[in-house]
């Protein structure tokens, strides 16, 4: 067994590039409600869409002022290893207003105390690119991952692109 | 990483192979009927060894695709990706060191018992000290993302955190078997207590195995890794216990071997000889060892490695002992009708290793008995010459059967005695016995200076390293 070294060297090259080269789907946590996702924005829509996301997942709400332009909505529970989370969105038209965590639960307080400090940098980031497209917060991977993921779906309810 | 399971395929094929292929299985039977070990068979092992690197490869590569660039930026980024790189590739080692010990057959006949602890020996100080950097880093690295301190941090990560409390004492049993087999403490502490401490590893391994699947960012969120990687896991646990339990287990209840005689051979050499059921069925070449574990009072938890001195004859089987432990002297004393449990057998010094047609068997003092019973697997044609020493006439023992059969191949016999310094086998005295010594393999047996000194003079004079087989046995 003198090519022993070789052999394992080749492997190893094999194993590495492989695994480099092959592409999962990003991490996708299901929760009830994701199956039906509300397609319209009326206050009709949002009985269905928030009986479907159960009670933790709050339908779309018209704001009690007369202006039919100002709605929000929370996404639906993530869970993102660490924990979970849900996000709510106000907009008022297409513009995002205002961006809150509703739930946030995590298995140990490291998660916990990380998750804390990105979700203020996540919101602001969000308010100044107006959309769920933001690039996460460093140290925070799977906190961004599942914040986004939750804040697409309250922007999808809202019929917000 | 899958290593495990494909060895099971490989070999599954590998028999089927045989089964199918007449000239194999006729290979593996000798004319008396009996069974041979099967053929080593090296391409197997290469087989394996790729494997193995694609799981180093792909365990790497997995470390690397759970960080994205964010991360590494982030407060303690670099740290925390390097703890979860050596943890991963600390794990992966560990995995490859039990399989290197778990007796997979196929490894054995081809690398040897002795060959496969070497590496195993090899390997030993990276998982350790990489699972050591893992937790150490690891710490760190949480203490500087969440900017506590690093032994508060160590208070977090126990008392909070999923699965990490076993994990650190498995950490500690790792870290206290690595203790134990530095070599200047393995030397003062009885092979007992270091057997009985590997073996805590096993549970060590199942300790840590939980946090990595719970916590590990390469698992936490992707399925796909969470299975392949404990199946890898419960297949080399499947592998430990078939092998080291299981067939051991089975082959000693199959046998029902038994103590019928304990033979004086020369002073203090005595012939164990046991008799036992369906002992044609046993696998064995000659030249081969078995773990012998005798079921007295006082020894049954004791399994020591003898060659057997002759292929077996139904119903017995025969290991020649000299004594030189607590353990070879007890058998002296061994009764008629004592129950034996084996492991085994197990080996590399048989005919298979032959490259070419004509041999040389060198043995010393007890390693005369691998020899005897090699001599007696031998293809007829081989025109062994066979060279024995001892310090005096009569410690030569077998010497009666050993001239028989070499006279029976055409062979010749040459006795050694005196002391080290009159009979020594060097480069000058050698090729006066064996003149054609660089057209014959050389095959030598004895106390480990002994094979060593003879390797290097084989060596010396030509014979290339392919063509030298020898099996050592420390005193």
């Amino acid at each position: 067994m003198k090519r022993a070294p070789l052999l394992v060297l080749a492997g190893t090259a094999a194993g590495f590039v492989g695994v480099l080269t092959f592409h999962t789907r990003p991490v996708s946590a299901t929760t009830p409600g994701q199956a039906q996702p509300s397609a319209m924005p009326s206050a009709s829509s949002a009985a269905t869409s928030s009986a479907a996301a159960g009670p933790a997942a709050a339908g779309p709400t018209r704001a009690a002022a007369g202006s039919t332009l100002v709605r929000s909505a929370a996404g639906q529970i993530v869970q993102f290893g660490y924990g979970e989370l849900n996000v709510r969105v106000t907009v008022n038209g297409s513009h995002i207003t205002a961006v809150s965590v509703t739930d946030l639960q995590t298995a140990e307080p490291t998660s916990q105390q990380i998750s804390e400090q990105a979700i203020p940098m996540l919101r602001s980031e969000v308010l100044s690119a107006q959309s769920a497209n933001v690039n996460g917060i460093s140290g925070a991977t799977f906190t961004s991952r599942a914040y986004v993921q939750s804040l697409q779906a309250a922007l999808d309810k809202l019929n917000v692109k | 990483m899958i290593l495990s399971l494909l060895c099971r395929i490989l070999r599954r094929v590998s028999a089927r192979q045989i089964s199918t292929a007449r000239p194999a299985a006729a290979a593996t039977r000798r004319a008396g009927g009996l069974r041979r070990s099967p053929a080593p068979r090296p391409g197997l092992v290469r087989a394996g060894l790729i494997v193995a690197g694609l799981g180093l490869g792909a365990t790497t590569a997995l470390g690397i695709t759970a960080e994205t660039s964010g991360q590494l930026t982030a407060a303690g980024g670099v740290v925390t990706f390097a703890g979860n790189l050596t943890g991963l590739i600390g794990t992966y080692l560990a995995l490859i060191m039990v399989l290197l010990v778990s007796r997979i057959p196929f490894l054995e006949r081809v690398a040897g018992q002795d060959g496969l602890l070497r590496w195993h020996r090899r390997l030993a100080p990276w998982p350790i000290s990489l699972l050591v950097l893992h937790a150490i880093l690891l710490t760190a690295g949480y203490a500087q993302a969440t900017r506590t301190g690093l032994w508060h941090q160590v208070g977090t990560l126990i008392l909070s955190y999923p699965d990490i409390l076993s994990a650190t004492v498995g950490l500690g049993l790792m870290c206290m078997a690595a203790v134990i087999s530095i070599r200047a403490i393995r030397r003062r502490v009885r092979r007992e207590v270091w057997w009985t401490v590997h073996l805590y590893l096993y549970l060590a391994l199942a300790f840590s195995f939980a946090h990595v699947i719970v916590l590990g960012p390469s698992f936490v969120g992707h399925p796909l890794t969470q299975v392949v990687w404990s199946a890898a896991w419960a297949a080399t646990a499947g592998l430990v216990l078939a092998y080291r339990v299981g067939l051991p287990v089975y082959r000693t209840l199959r046998h029902q071997l038994r103590v019928t005689e304990v033979r004086p051979e020369a002073p203090g050499v005595v012939s164990v000889i046991c008799q036992g059921r369906h002992v044609d069925q046993l696998p064995v070449s000659g030249g081969q060892f078995l773990f012998w574990r005798f079921l007295t009072r006082d020894m049954w938890w004791q399994a020591h490695p003898y060659s057997l001195s002759a292929l077996p004859q139904p119903p017995y089987v025969r290991l020649t002992v000299k004594a030189v432990g607590d353990h070879s002297a007890a058998l002296a004393r061994l009764q008629p009708g004592t129950r034996v449990a084996v492991e085994g057998p197990y080996g590399t010094f048989t005919r298979y290793a032959q490259q070419r047609r004509r041999v040389v068997l060198i043995a010393a003092g007890i390693g005369v008995t691998a020899v005897r019973s090699l001599l007696e697997d031998l293809p007829r044609g081989t025109k062994p010459v066979v060279i024995l020493r001892a310090a005096r006439t009569e410690d030569l023992a077998l010497r009666g059967e050993i001239a028989d059969l070499v006279q029976r191949r055409g062979g010749r016999l040459h006795e050694l005695t005196g002391s080290r310094a009159q009979a020594t086998i060097d480069e000058r005295s050698l090729p006066r016995i064996v003149p054609d010594l660089s057209d014959r393999d050389v095959y030598v047996c004895g106390p480990e200076a002994f094979v060593a000194g003879i390797v290097d003079v084989a060596r010396c004079l030509g014979v290339p390293d392919e063509a030298i087989h020898h099996e050592a046995f420390a005193l």
